[in-house]
């Protein structure tokens, strides 16, 4: 495969990072220069793991998401009953999670461990940037900050999902559809942290507001806490769990949040630059790449050069 | 000619409670009825359709006017316009003001009466004449609240331990079951929970046909009314101690917590006054003094802040808009992520994709791009 521009900087700049050796970068090359030009073919060749073949996610971030996954449900079954009491399933859920009495604890409780968990997750992030800018390894596009190219990876996806063209993207470790759902949820988590400590605290708010704003910043939230709850439940219901559970490929469930690894083929398709940091640090990657290639003679051949005999597939 | 209408009444009405007999109720531990208007009163078929149509029942439960806090006082002390059986129509009814012939209040010595309250009552925003016309006829009269309510409903037979003690010195078993029921229901709380005080406030406030009715009136007189008055009901269940309350939460403020002046709870619920009077609680003068009962660090600012939150949009226009906004923003997002997701599907599934990781692919299906897994 000849490597994009885009594509190659980002192979030189993890390579130069992981201060890889000559013999190494050598055998990157190789495995590279083998893989075939369409990457549609490398995806759908590959053997993969259901569970999980290569790393995405540290123990933190899985530790993260199962607090903000149990705390979010929890907070949405005991809210959603008394915010929009007057509809026919709210009085059974409110019965179901113990009543008012019950189920305000419970709801102020697990507030709490929502905001633990979103400091926890701020604390992580800016160690491991903190880190990654000591170590000189800082990538800004291995991070879930927007870039410009995400709206590139934007058009370019849908011009494949409407047959425009023939290949997706090559997409970094955050694609455009992560990052949207990260800050919707980044938001959606502060304006519920902001909007609940109105209710907790609306004479904290008032006596900080200016006169003129303090009775339409509570009217504000008001209405924000419960409209957002619903849109953050209806973007979970609908959207997190197809993409994660119901999207073609990913039934029943990515095991991701528990594992912390992404499949070969996911890895490849919707991440691919992240995958060429993968042969990059994961040496063995390198080798079972090149075993499937060889097995299902997909290999490239440069003009000129012979294909090796093939060696037997280990997985 | 009045006269022989009266007779013929009267004929009919002593006929009506001859046939009527066998009827009758038992009178389980009946009250004693000294003037024998149980004669009558005990059928429960007893009664006449008015001239708007409806039923009004004369009939009196002995067994159940026995469990009440009026049963000791003669009907006549009451009914006191009933000079002779058969009584004649009644034009004017029972009105609360009026002084007990029988009953002496212990403290005071004096004729017992309920004067004090209906003084206070007759002056609040509620306050009407018992037989009241127009617009004034929807505002609560006593009874409209008070339904004279039985002794410790949920109390069906008293604690034989407790009356047999006493008995012990006070011997006459009736005077001691008498003295526990007067006691124990105001020992013990019997107030309307909160949900039961919005409940009955909203009989009259959440009835939009009497709130219309009353915005009319109010217009054609140049009267004002509060701000709040079409939506009290609504407004009050949007707010967050409305939505507590309809679960019975009990530590939430219900309608009486701030429209009553808590100093003398029990007479001051009686005058209930708008919130343009200085002398309501919810006033602009004392609504801060209001809030700060429960929230102690509330200050100026915090008194601005509605409690009766609505998006009407001649009531709250900013809210109002907001909630324009939110609505159309959700949909919005709602149609353009269902969209996102569906494209993708459609997309990937014309290049071969199956649901489900199956033998460490989830590429089997054959590609319409005629490029497929090698097999």
């Amino acid at each position: 495969m000849k490597l994009s521009d885009e594509a190659r900087r980002v192979l030189d700049r993890t390579m130069a990072y992981n201060r890889v050796s000559p013999e190494a970068q050598a055998e990157i090359e190789r495995v590279i220069a083998a893989m075939p030009q369409d990457r549609v073919l490398l995806y759908k060749n590959v053997v993969s793991n259901p569970i999980g073949d290569l790393p995405r996610y540290s123990v933190h971030i899985c530790i993260q998401h199962m607090l903000t996954f149990v705390t979010f449900l929890t907070l949405a079954f005991t809210g959603l009953p008394i915010a929009f009491f007057e509809h026919s399933w709210a009085a059974p859920l409110n019965a179901l999670v113990g009543g008012v009495d019950v189920s305000r604890v419970i709801h102020r409780t697990l507030a709490s461990v929502m905001i633990f968990s979103m400091i926890y997750h701020v604390f992580t992030i800016v160690g491991g940037t903190v880190q990654k800018l000591m170590n000189g390894t800082f990538d800004l596009q291995r991070t879930i900050l927007p870039v410009w190219k995400d709206v590139r990876d934007f058009q370019a996806d849908f011009r494949y999902f409407f047959e425009l063209a023939d290949q997706r993207p090559e997409m970094d470790k955050f694609m455009y559809k992560q990052k949207i759902h990260y800050f919707a949820a980044a938001f959606g988590n502060l304006v519920m942290v902001i909007s609940g400590s109105s209710f907790l605290f609306p004479e904290f708010w008032a006596a900080v507001l200016p006169a003129g704003v303090a009775a339409n910043f509570q009217e504000m939230m008001r209405l924000s806490h419960p409209h957002e709850a619903l849109l953050a439940l209806f973007v979970i219901a609908y959207w997190h769990w197809y993409n994660v559970h119901l999207a073609p490929g990913r039934f029943p469930m990515q095991w991701t949040f528990l594992t912390g690894k992404i499949t070969r083929e996911h890895q490849m398709e919707e991440h691919f630059l992240e995958y060429l940091r993968n042969l990059v640090e994961i040496p063995e990657e390198r080798e079972k790449l090149m075993d499937m290639l060889l097995a299902r003679e997909l290999v490239a051949i440069p003009e000129g050069e012979a294909l090796a005999e093939p060696e037997p597939v280990r997985d | 000619m009045f006269a022989i209408v009266r007779t013929r009444r009267e004929i009919g009405l002593v006929l009506a409670c001859l046939i009527l007999w066998p009827l009758a109720v038992p009178a389980q531990g009946a009250f004693e009825d000294d003037e024998n208007c149980l004669m009558c009163h005990k059928y429960p078929k007893m009664g006449r359709v008015t001239d708007d149509g409806v039923f009004r029942s004369y009939y009196v439960m002995p067994h159940v006017f026995s469990r009440t806090v009026h049963r000791n006082v003669p009907c006549r002390d009451c009914h006191s316009y009933i000079k002779e059986l058969p009584h004649r129509p009644v034009k004017v009814g029972v009105q609360c003001d009026s002084e007990c012939h029988s009953i002496k209040n212990p403290a005071t010595g004096k004729r017992f009466s309920h004067k004090p309250i209906y003084a206070k009552y007759i002056r609040s925003v509620h306050g009407r004449p018992k037989n009241a016309r127009g617009p004034d006829r929807d505002k609560p009269y006593c009874v409209t609240c008070h339904t004279n309510p039985i002794y410790n409903p949920q109390e069906k037979q008293l604690p034989e331990h407790i009356v047999k003690r006493c008995v012990v010195c006070h011997e006459d078993r009736a005077f001691v079951e008498n003295w526990y029921k007067h006691t124990s229901r105001r020992i013990r709380e019997v107030k309307r929970d909160s949900r039961q005080i919005v409940q009955l406030c909203a009989n009259c406030h959440g009835d939009q046909r009497l709130v219309q009715r009353h915005l009319k009136a109010a217009r054609l007189e140049g009267r004002e009314l509060g701000r709040k008055y079409p939506y009290a009901v609504e407004s009050y269940l949007e707010s967050f101690h409305g939505k507590v309350t309809h679960y019975g939460f009990k530590k939430a403020a219900n309608c009486v917590d701030c429209h009553v002046d808590q100093d003398d709870y029990y007479l001051n619920v009686h005058f209930i006054r708008p919130s343009r009077d200085p002398v309501s609680p919810v006033s602009p003068e004392r609504k801060l003094q209001t809030c700060r009962r429960c929230h102690k660090y509330a200050d100026e600012n915090y008194a601005r802040l509605d409690p009766h939150p609505t998006s009407d949009i001649q009531d709250n226009p900013f809210r109002h808009y907001a909630e324009v906004i939110y609505g159309w923003v959700g949909d919005i997002v709602l149609v353009m992520l269902i969209g996102m997701a569906l494209m993708e599907t459609i997309g990937r599934w014309r290049d071969g994709v199956i649901w489900q990781i199956r033998k460490g692919s989830s590429w089997w299906r054959k590609s319409k791009r005629d490029r497929d897994r090698v097999i």
